[in-house]
Protein backbone atom coordinates (compact mmCIF):
# COMPACT_ATOMS: atom_id res chain seq x y z
CA UNK A 1 0.00 0.00 0.00
CA UNK A 2 1.17 3.54 -0.80
CA UNK A 3 -0.39 6.28 1.32
CA UNK A 4 -0.48 10.01 0.65
CA UNK A 5 -0.55 11.62 4.10
CA UNK A 6 -1.67 15.23 4.26
CA UNK A 7 -1.12 17.20 7.45
CA UNK A 8 -4.23 19.41 7.65
CA UNK A 9 -2.96 21.56 10.51
CA UNK A 10 -2.53 25.29 9.95
CA UNK A 11 0.42 25.27 12.35
CA UNK A 12 3.85 25.19 10.71
CA UNK A 13 5.37 21.72 10.55
CA UNK A 14 8.12 22.37 13.06
CA UNK A 15 5.63 23.02 15.88
CA UNK A 16 2.81 20.79 14.66
CA UNK A 17 1.57 18.09 17.07
CA UNK A 18 -0.13 16.47 14.08
CA UNK A 19 3.23 16.24 12.29
CA UNK A 20 4.70 14.29 15.20
CA UNK A 21 1.70 11.97 15.26
CA UNK A 22 2.08 11.41 11.49
CA UNK A 23 5.75 10.49 11.96
CA UNK A 24 4.85 7.75 14.48
CA UNK A 25 1.95 6.53 12.32
CA UNK A 26 4.22 6.39 9.24
CA UNK A 27 6.75 4.29 11.18
CA UNK A 28 3.96 1.76 11.66
CA UNK A 29 3.18 1.80 7.93
CA UNK A 30 6.85 1.17 7.12
CA UNK A 31 7.05 -1.71 9.55
CA UNK A 32 4.35 -3.44 7.52
CA UNK A 33 6.10 -2.73 4.21
CA UNK A 34 3.81 0.13 3.14
CA UNK A 35 5.20 3.32 1.66
CA UNK A 36 4.06 6.90 2.10
CA UNK A 37 4.61 10.50 1.10
CA UNK A 38 3.75 13.38 3.43
CA UNK A 39 2.59 16.94 2.82
CA UNK A 40 1.44 19.84 4.97
CA UNK A 41 -1.16 22.44 4.00
CA UNK A 42 0.31 25.04 6.39
CA UNK A 43 2.56 26.07 3.49
CA UNK A 44 0.20 27.44 0.86
CA UNK A 45 2.96 27.36 -1.75
CA UNK A 46 2.75 23.55 -1.71
CA UNK A 47 -1.01 23.34 -2.37
CA UNK A 48 -0.62 22.62 -6.10
CA UNK A 49 1.79 19.77 -5.34
CA UNK A 50 -0.52 18.34 -2.66
CA UNK A 51 -3.53 18.52 -4.97
CA UNK A 52 -1.54 16.73 -7.67
CA UNK A 53 -0.66 13.93 -5.21
CA UNK A 54 -4.35 13.72 -4.20
CA UNK A 55 -5.36 13.38 -7.86
CA UNK A 56 -2.72 10.78 -8.78
CA UNK A 57 -3.07 8.48 -5.75
CA UNK A 58 -5.89 6.31 -4.43
CA UNK A 59 -5.04 5.97 -0.73
CA UNK A 60 -5.26 9.33 0.98
CA UNK A 61 -5.05 10.06 4.71
CA UNK A 62 -5.70 13.53 6.08
CA UNK A 63 -4.43 14.01 9.63
CA UNK A 64 -5.76 17.07 11.39
CA UNK A 65 -6.29 18.83 14.69
CA UNK A 66 -9.83 19.64 15.81
CA UNK A 67 -10.48 23.39 15.56
CA UNK A 68 -13.70 24.55 17.22
CA UNK A 69 -15.61 21.29 16.82
CA UNK A 70 -14.67 20.71 13.17
CA UNK A 71 -11.86 21.05 10.63
CA UNK A 72 -9.62 24.14 10.67
CA UNK A 73 -10.65 26.98 8.35
CA UNK A 74 -7.45 26.66 6.35
CA UNK A 75 -8.13 22.98 5.64
CA UNK A 76 -11.70 23.82 4.55
CA UNK A 77 -10.21 26.33 2.11
CA UNK A 78 -7.81 23.70 0.74
CA UNK A 79 -10.58 21.09 0.43
CA UNK A 80 -12.54 23.50 -1.77
CA UNK A 81 -9.71 23.35 -4.31
CA UNK A 82 -9.88 19.56 -4.74
CA UNK A 83 -11.50 18.18 -7.89
CA UNK A 84 -14.16 15.50 -7.68
CA UNK A 85 -12.79 11.93 -7.97
CA UNK A 86 -14.41 8.52 -7.98
CA UNK A 87 -14.72 5.57 -5.60
CA UNK A 88 -11.36 4.11 -6.58
CA UNK A 89 -9.93 6.67 -4.20
CA UNK A 90 -10.27 6.06 -0.47
CA UNK A 91 -10.09 8.99 1.93
CA UNK A 92 -9.40 8.33 5.62
CA UNK A 93 -8.83 10.70 8.51
CA UNK A 94 -6.82 10.93 11.68
CA UNK A 95 -8.51 13.48 13.96
CA UNK A 96 -6.67 14.60 17.07
CA UNK A 97 -7.40 17.22 19.71
CA UNK A 98 -6.25 18.81 22.93
CA UNK A 99 -9.29 17.81 24.99
CA UNK A 100 -8.86 14.19 25.98
CA UNK A 101 -12.39 12.72 26.03
CA UNK A 102 -13.73 11.01 22.90
CA UNK A 103 -17.01 12.96 23.10
CA UNK A 104 -15.13 16.16 22.28
CA UNK A 105 -14.23 14.94 18.78
CA UNK A 106 -17.51 13.40 17.63
CA UNK A 107 -18.93 16.53 16.01
CA UNK A 108 -15.75 16.86 13.93
CA UNK A 109 -15.84 13.16 13.12
CA UNK A 110 -19.40 13.47 11.77
CA UNK A 111 -18.28 16.13 9.30
CA UNK A 112 -15.34 14.00 8.17
CA UNK A 113 -17.53 10.93 7.70
CA UNK A 114 -19.73 12.88 5.29
CA UNK A 115 -16.95 14.69 3.47
CA UNK A 116 -15.81 11.87 1.10
CA UNK A 117 -19.26 11.72 -0.49
CA UNK A 118 -19.05 15.42 -1.37
CA UNK A 119 -15.68 14.71 -3.04
CA UNK A 120 -16.99 11.59 -4.81
CA UNK A 121 -14.56 9.26 -3.04
CA UNK A 122 -14.86 6.32 -0.60
CA UNK A 123 -14.66 6.82 3.17
CA UNK A 124 -11.90 4.88 4.92
CA UNK A 125 -12.89 5.72 8.49
CA UNK A 126 -11.61 8.17 11.06
CA UNK A 127 -9.13 7.51 13.83
CA UNK A 128 -10.15 9.68 16.78
CA UNK A 129 -7.88 10.57 19.68
CA UNK A 130 -7.62 13.46 22.11
CA UNK A 131 -5.19 14.51 24.82
CA UNK A 132 -2.49 15.81 22.49
CA UNK A 133 -2.22 19.47 23.49
CA UNK A 134 1.17 19.25 25.11
CA UNK A 135 3.12 17.22 22.54
CA UNK A 136 4.89 20.24 21.09
CA UNK A 137 6.29 21.34 24.45
CA UNK A 138 7.69 17.92 25.40
CA UNK A 139 11.33 17.03 24.86
CA UNK A 140 12.16 14.61 22.04
CA UNK A 141 12.16 11.45 24.17
CA UNK A 142 8.78 12.26 25.73
CA UNK A 143 7.34 13.21 22.34
CA UNK A 144 8.33 9.79 21.05
CA UNK A 145 6.66 8.18 24.06
CA UNK A 146 3.47 10.24 23.65
CA UNK A 147 3.11 9.46 19.95
CA UNK A 148 4.19 5.81 20.06
CA UNK A 149 0.61 4.43 20.22
CA UNK A 150 0.02 5.87 16.74
CA UNK A 151 2.69 3.52 15.38
CA UNK A 152 0.43 0.55 16.13
CA UNK A 153 -2.38 2.34 14.28
CA UNK A 154 -0.08 2.77 11.27
CA UNK A 155 0.53 -0.98 11.28
CA UNK A 156 -3.19 -1.61 11.52
CA UNK A 157 -3.94 0.78 8.66
CA UNK A 158 -1.36 -1.01 6.47
CA UNK A 159 -3.49 -4.14 6.73
CA UNK A 160 -6.01 -2.47 4.47
CA UNK A 161 -9.24 -2.05 6.46
CA UNK A 162 -8.91 1.67 7.02
CA UNK A 163 -9.98 2.63 10.52
CA UNK A 164 -13.04 0.39 10.69
CA UNK A 165 -11.52 -2.37 12.82
CA UNK A 166 -12.32 -2.64 16.53
CA UNK A 167 -8.73 -1.76 17.52
CA UNK A 168 -9.10 1.61 15.80
CA UNK A 169 -12.44 2.29 17.50
CA UNK A 170 -10.99 1.43 20.92
CA UNK A 171 -7.98 3.67 20.33
CA UNK A 172 -10.09 6.72 21.21
CA UNK A 173 -10.24 5.79 24.90
CA UNK A 174 -13.07 6.89 27.19
CA UNK A 175 -15.96 8.90 25.75
CA UNK A 176 -16.37 10.66 29.10
CA UNK A 177 -14.20 10.52 32.20
CA UNK A 178 -15.71 8.77 35.20
CA UNK A 179 -16.77 10.95 38.14
CA UNK A 180 -13.71 10.08 40.29
CA UNK A 181 -11.38 10.94 37.41
CA UNK A 182 -13.25 14.21 36.80
CA UNK A 183 -12.94 15.15 40.46
CA UNK A 184 -9.20 14.46 40.56
CA UNK A 185 -8.41 16.03 37.17
CA UNK A 186 -10.69 18.98 38.00
CA UNK A 187 -8.75 19.60 41.21
CA UNK A 188 -5.42 19.36 39.39
CA UNK A 189 -6.68 21.84 36.80
CA UNK A 190 -7.59 24.33 39.53
CA UNK A 191 -4.21 24.07 41.21
CA UNK A 192 -1.08 22.43 39.78
CA UNK A 193 -2.04 22.74 36.11
CA UNK A 194 -2.60 26.50 36.48
CA UNK A 195 0.88 26.89 37.93
CA UNK A 196 2.30 24.74 35.14
CA UNK A 197 0.55 26.78 32.43
CA UNK A 198 1.68 30.05 34.05
CA UNK A 199 5.25 28.73 34.17
CA UNK A 200 5.10 27.71 30.50
CA UNK A 201 3.72 31.16 29.70
CA UNK A 202 6.59 32.91 31.48
CA UNK A 203 9.03 30.86 29.40
CA UNK A 204 7.21 32.19 26.30
CA UNK A 205 7.74 35.75 27.51
CA UNK A 206 4.31 36.30 29.08
CA UNK A 207 4.27 38.84 31.92
CA UNK A 208 0.57 38.93 32.83
CA UNK A 209 -1.87 36.44 34.40
CA UNK A 210 -3.30 33.96 31.89
CA UNK A 211 -6.85 35.00 32.76
CA UNK A 212 -6.10 38.69 32.17
CA UNK A 213 -9.11 40.62 30.86
CA UNK A 214 -8.08 42.69 27.86
CA UNK B 1 -15.89 46.97 6.08
CA UNK B 2 -19.53 47.75 5.44
CA UNK B 3 -21.01 48.54 8.79
CA UNK B 4 -24.72 48.87 9.31
CA UNK B 5 -25.25 50.27 12.76
CA UNK B 6 -28.68 50.90 14.16
CA UNK B 7 -29.59 52.71 17.38
CA UNK B 8 -27.03 50.97 19.64
CA UNK B 9 -23.53 52.18 20.37
CA UNK B 10 -20.37 50.10 20.35
CA UNK B 11 -20.79 49.49 24.06
CA UNK B 12 -24.40 48.48 23.57
CA UNK B 13 -24.55 46.09 20.65
CA UNK B 14 -27.19 43.53 21.42
CA UNK B 15 -27.12 41.77 18.07
CA UNK B 16 -23.97 41.48 15.95
CA UNK B 17 -24.21 39.98 12.48
CA UNK B 18 -21.02 38.94 10.68
CA UNK B 19 -21.70 38.43 6.99
CA UNK B 20 -19.18 36.55 4.84
CA UNK B 21 -21.58 35.68 2.01
CA UNK B 22 -20.67 36.44 -1.58
CA UNK B 23 -24.05 38.05 -2.26
CA UNK B 24 -24.14 40.04 0.99
CA UNK B 25 -27.45 38.73 2.32
CA UNK B 26 -26.72 40.42 5.64
CA UNK B 27 -27.73 43.81 4.24
CA UNK B 28 -31.20 42.53 3.43
CA UNK B 29 -31.53 40.89 6.85
CA UNK B 30 -30.43 44.12 8.56
CA UNK B 31 -33.00 46.09 6.58
CA UNK B 32 -35.75 43.64 7.47
CA UNK B 33 -34.69 43.76 11.11
CA UNK B 34 -34.79 47.56 11.02
CA UNK B 35 -38.33 47.48 9.71
CA UNK B 36 -39.44 45.01 12.35
CA UNK B 37 -40.37 47.57 14.93
CA UNK B 38 -39.23 49.66 17.86
CA UNK B 39 -37.44 46.78 19.48
CA UNK B 40 -35.02 46.44 16.60
CA UNK B 41 -32.32 48.62 18.10
CA UNK B 42 -28.75 48.03 19.05
CA UNK B 43 -27.66 45.83 16.21
CA UNK B 44 -24.67 45.96 13.93
CA UNK B 45 -23.87 44.25 10.66
CA UNK B 46 -20.28 43.65 9.65
CA UNK B 47 -19.81 42.64 6.03
CA UNK B 48 -16.33 41.14 5.76
CA UNK B 49 -15.98 41.81 2.03
CA UNK B 50 -12.61 43.41 1.42
CA UNK B 51 -11.43 42.80 4.97
CA UNK B 52 -8.20 40.94 5.63
CA UNK B 53 -9.02 38.09 8.00
CA UNK B 54 -6.43 35.34 8.26
CA UNK B 55 -7.07 31.79 9.39
CA UNK B 56 -6.05 30.79 12.93
CA UNK B 57 -2.46 29.49 12.81
CA UNK B 58 -2.70 27.62 16.12
CA UNK B 59 0.19 29.50 17.72
CA UNK B 60 -1.52 29.47 21.17
CA UNK B 61 -0.13 32.96 21.86
CA UNK B 62 -3.64 34.15 22.82
CA UNK B 63 -3.52 31.66 25.71
CA UNK B 64 0.13 31.57 26.71
CA UNK B 65 2.06 34.59 25.47
CA UNK B 66 -0.31 37.53 25.09
CA UNK B 67 -3.42 36.27 26.94
CA UNK B 68 -6.62 37.48 25.28
CA UNK B 69 -4.86 39.03 22.30
CA UNK B 70 -4.46 37.36 18.90
CA UNK B 71 -0.93 37.48 17.50
CA UNK B 72 -2.20 38.06 13.96
CA UNK B 73 -2.56 41.75 13.25
CA UNK B 74 -5.30 42.07 10.67
CA UNK B 75 -8.90 43.23 10.44
CA UNK B 76 -10.19 40.58 12.86
CA UNK B 77 -9.43 42.23 16.21
CA UNK B 78 -12.33 44.78 16.17
CA UNK B 79 -14.75 41.96 15.26
CA UNK B 80 -13.54 39.89 18.21
CA UNK B 81 -14.01 42.81 20.62
CA UNK B 82 -17.54 43.38 19.38
CA UNK B 83 -18.37 39.68 19.57
CA UNK B 84 -17.24 39.56 23.20
CA UNK B 85 -19.65 42.37 24.12
CA UNK B 86 -22.69 41.39 22.04
CA UNK B 87 -25.64 39.46 23.44
CA UNK B 88 -26.11 37.62 20.15
CA UNK B 89 -23.67 36.85 17.37
CA UNK B 90 -25.16 35.72 14.06
CA UNK B 91 -22.85 34.14 11.51
CA UNK B 92 -24.20 34.78 8.04
CA UNK B 93 -22.47 32.29 5.81
CA UNK B 94 -22.36 30.55 2.48
CA UNK B 95 -22.11 26.77 2.73
CA UNK B 96 -19.79 24.16 1.26
CA UNK B 97 -19.73 20.43 2.03
CA UNK B 98 -22.98 21.12 3.92
CA UNK B 99 -21.00 23.22 6.40
CA UNK B 100 -20.18 26.92 6.81
CA UNK B 101 -17.68 28.44 4.39
CA UNK B 102 -13.99 28.61 5.24
CA UNK B 103 -14.36 32.38 5.57
CA UNK B 104 -16.87 31.90 8.41
CA UNK B 105 -14.89 29.06 9.96
CA UNK B 106 -11.82 31.32 10.10
CA UNK B 107 -13.84 33.86 12.08
CA UNK B 108 -14.97 31.17 14.54
CA UNK B 109 -11.54 29.53 14.84
CA UNK B 110 -10.15 32.86 15.98
CA UNK B 111 -12.51 33.32 18.96
CA UNK B 112 -9.92 31.52 21.09
CA UNK B 113 -8.76 34.72 22.86
CA UNK B 114 -12.19 34.73 24.55
CA UNK B 115 -11.28 31.58 26.46
CA UNK B 116 -8.31 31.04 28.76
CA UNK B 117 -5.79 28.23 28.93
CA UNK B 118 -7.35 27.16 32.23
CA UNK B 119 -9.62 24.12 32.17
CA UNK B 120 -12.55 22.85 34.21
CA UNK B 121 -15.27 20.23 34.03
CA UNK B 122 -18.74 21.39 33.18
CA UNK B 123 -21.70 19.06 32.65
CA UNK B 124 -19.32 16.11 32.61
CA UNK B 125 -16.98 17.44 29.93
CA UNK B 126 -13.78 19.41 30.03
CA UNK B 127 -14.14 23.05 29.02
CA UNK B 128 -11.94 26.11 28.94
CA UNK B 129 -12.51 28.70 31.66
CA UNK B 130 -13.94 31.80 29.98
CA UNK B 131 -11.94 35.03 30.02
CA UNK B 132 -14.97 37.33 30.41
CA UNK B 133 -18.15 37.15 32.46
CA UNK B 134 -20.40 37.93 29.50
CA UNK B 135 -20.74 35.45 26.60
CA UNK B 136 -22.65 35.95 23.34
CA UNK B 137 -25.21 33.40 22.20
CA UNK B 138 -24.58 32.11 18.70
CA UNK B 139 -26.81 31.66 15.64
CA UNK B 140 -26.31 30.86 11.95
CA UNK B 141 -28.10 32.05 8.81
CA UNK B 142 -26.86 30.29 5.70
CA UNK B 143 -27.16 30.29 1.93
CA UNK B 144 -26.97 27.23 -0.30
CA UNK B 145 -27.19 23.55 0.43
CA UNK B 146 -26.38 23.43 4.13
CA UNK B 147 -26.69 20.25 6.17
CA UNK B 148 -29.29 21.62 8.59
CA UNK B 149 -28.95 18.87 11.22
CA UNK B 150 -25.16 19.04 11.19
CA UNK B 151 -25.06 22.82 11.35
CA UNK B 152 -27.40 22.70 14.37
CA UNK B 153 -25.13 20.22 16.10
CA UNK B 154 -22.04 22.28 15.32
CA UNK B 155 -23.64 25.54 16.46
CA UNK B 156 -24.69 23.97 19.76
CA UNK B 157 -21.23 22.51 20.35
CA UNK B 158 -19.52 25.78 19.43
CA UNK B 159 -21.76 27.74 21.79
CA UNK B 160 -20.91 25.23 24.51
CA UNK B 161 -17.24 26.04 23.96
CA UNK B 162 -17.81 29.70 24.73
CA UNK B 163 -20.14 29.09 27.65
CA UNK B 164 -23.28 30.21 25.84
CA UNK B 165 -26.16 28.69 23.92
CA UNK B 166 -27.21 28.23 20.32
CA UNK B 167 -29.86 30.58 18.91
CA UNK B 168 -30.53 28.11 16.12
CA UNK B 169 -29.63 27.62 12.48
CA UNK B 170 -31.74 29.08 9.67
CA UNK B 171 -31.54 28.85 5.91
CA UNK B 172 -31.78 32.17 4.09
CA UNK B 173 -35.41 31.40 3.17
CA UNK B 174 -36.26 31.13 6.88
CA UNK B 175 -34.48 34.31 7.88
CA UNK B 176 -37.70 35.82 9.26
CA UNK B 177 -37.60 33.19 12.02
CA UNK B 178 -34.02 34.19 12.78
CA UNK B 179 -34.99 37.86 12.82
CA UNK B 180 -37.77 37.11 15.33
CA UNK B 181 -35.04 35.73 17.65
CA UNK B 182 -33.17 39.02 17.39
CA UNK B 183 -36.04 41.18 18.64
Amino acid sequence: MHVVIINGSPRIRKYSNTEKIIAAFANGLSEKGSTFETYAISDRKSWDIIRDAYIKNEEILIALPLYVECVPGLLLEFLETLPRKDEHTRLSFLLQSGFAEGCQLRCGEEFLAKLPEYLGVRYGGCLVKGGNFGIRILDEAKQAQATKPYQAMGKLFAEGDGFFREEAQKFTGPEYFSLPVRLIVGLIQKTLARKMFQKAAVSWGCRVPLDEKV
Amino acid sequence: MTSFLNAGTEENIMVLMVDTTRVHIGKRIAEELSRSGDNADGFELIDTTGMHISHCVGCNYCWLKTPGVCAIQDDYEPILRKMSKADQVWLISDTRFGFVSWQTKNIVDRIMPLVTMYLKFQDGQMRHVMRYDHQPDLGIIYTGDGDQAYLERWCQRTALNIGSRSLGVYSESKRKEAISCML
